[in-house]
């Protein structure tokens, strides 16, 4: 691609933009990325779904380079690519349904101060180089080598912000709890990425709980309409914690099993609220109908998620302000799961 | 050192063309592939209504995916490759 007078334009023209202006790949700061992950240029990291382009370290560096990533950030990026090829990710689909998911970044450990990824005051949003660019990174390998462009390969009817960047660190410092990278069996002084197929927060405000029953029963309800009220058997979903109410929680003993299971639970209803025409033409699927001879009047329970594992639970975001946010994952029968990666540091 | 800028697509990669369309059905396979979406079935069961009143097809095969969230697994895609004519891919919803 060779270089003009307009030449940020040059980008837009050649569709490898996220409609914002890019950084210039020259050849030199591509380099230094590569450099920077120790890694050879030529090196395959992964085929990204659905056009299954090439992602060796160099192309990744490129994309991350046009993100605005400064070169230490490639190893993350590197493993959020990983991640998000995974089978278990699913990113053929992800990238090309009608529903809006875009891979949100969870990152885990010492990384998260090295590379000043934010984790608490306006976690979802503007102001951090690492945070705004690792997620930028993810979504132009997703175009660029995955072919995700809008309206082409991907139909998402409205996609949503996240698509621009979607990168978080945990607030692993003011937690109750092990970090989610510990519960998954990394070691503390691993950093690692988690990935989730995530359609955008949900937050939820809650000033006035004290207890942990009555902050979950808060949650539970924003949880009980994700996708729609009558959804069911959903999959992983994040349930992002603020440290006020996860102070509340954990003050209590609560341990992160405990509030799954809680929420599992509430989230739990009868067969007959989830016939479709009742309250809304959507609900239970045909399949699940058959196999209750009277659904208007049946009251076995259908969980909104299918095990209480499906609720990943992270501590993140400021440490003033009683809120926590959900955010649904895109988790039809066989669709996409939590993929987590430990980062190659160097 | 050079101004050019590196590439971020893989060029490799190139775009799919779609397969030639057959003049006519008229003693040809058609496959009717539900992806496994909501109503999906009564969409190709009018398709196929459809089409043996319409055409004289040597004969229509009902394949399913066993999920629409994932493409067609390999044993199902090169079954169809080698026994099809004409595929139908349907949604519905």
């Amino acid at each position: 691609m060779p270089a003009g007078d307009s030449d940020l334009d040059e980008f837009f023209v050649h569709g490898v933009s996220d409609g914002l202006p890019v950084v210039p790949p020259t050849r030199a700061r591509v380099s230094r990325a590569v450099h920077a992950s120790g890694r050879d240029a030529g090196e395959l990291i992964a085929e990204v779904p659905p056009n299954y382009g090439r992602a060796t370290v160099e192309k990744i560096a490129v994309n991350a380079v046009m993100a605005g990533c400064r070169p230490e950030y490639l190893p993350v990026v590197i493993a959020a690519v990983e991640a998000i090829c995974d089978p278990a990710f699913d990113l053929h689909g992800v990238s090309a349904t009608t529903n809006a998911p875009t891979p949100l970044v969870v990152i885990n450990g010492p990384v998260r101060s090295k590379l000043d990824i934010n984790c608490g005051a306006g976690v979802f949003g503007p102001g951090w180089r690492a945070n705004a660019t690792i997620g930028r990174a993810v979504r132009l390998v997703c175009v660029n080598l995955g072919g995700a462009r809008p309206g082409v390969v991907s139909m998402s009817t409205f996609a949503h912000p996240g698509r621009y960047t979607y990168c978080i660190g945990e607030h692993e410092e003011v937690s109750p709890w092990p970090s989610l990278a510990v519960e998954h069996g990394f070691a503390l002084e691993d950093s690692t990425v988690a990935l989730l197929a995530a359609d955008s927060p949900i937050t939820v405000y809650d000033q006035r709980s004290r207890t942990a029953p009555d902050v979950l029963a808060t949650i539970a309800r924003s949880l009980g309409v994700v996708e729609n009220h009558k959804m069911t058997h959903w999959g992983d979903t994040l349930v992002v914690l603020g440290p006020e109410h996860a102070r509340t929680i954990g003050d209590e003993g609560w341990d992160k099993p405990r509030i799954r299971r809680f929420l599992w639970e509430r989230l739990q209803r009868p067969v007959y609220e989830l016939v479709p025409g009742r309250d809304g033409g959507d609900g239970l699927p045909e399949h699940v109908l058959r196999k209750f001879p009277r659904p208007e009047t049946d009251t076995t329970l259908i969980p909104k998620f299918r095990e209480p594992d499906n609720l990943k639970i992270v501590v993140a975001g400021g440490t003033a302000g009683r809120f926590s946010a959900v955010i649904a994952g895109w988790t039809f029968a066989r669709g996409s799961r939590l993929v987590m990666r430990k980062i190659a540091t160097l | 050192m050079s101004d050019d800028y590196l590439d971020p697509t893989d060029s490799v990669a190139v775009p799919r063309k779609t397969a030639p369309r057959p003049a006519s059905l008229d003693g040809k396979v058609i496959t009717l592939l539900d992806i496994s979406k909501a109503k999906g079935d009564h969409l190709l069961d009018r398709l196929e209504a459809l089409l043996r009143e319409r055409a004289r097809p040597k004969s229509i095969v009902r394949k399913r995916k066993p999920t629409f969230a994932r493409p067609a697994p390999d044993d199902l895609r090169h079954e169809i490759v080698g026994a099809t004519d004409v595929l139908v891919e349907g949604l519905a919803d």
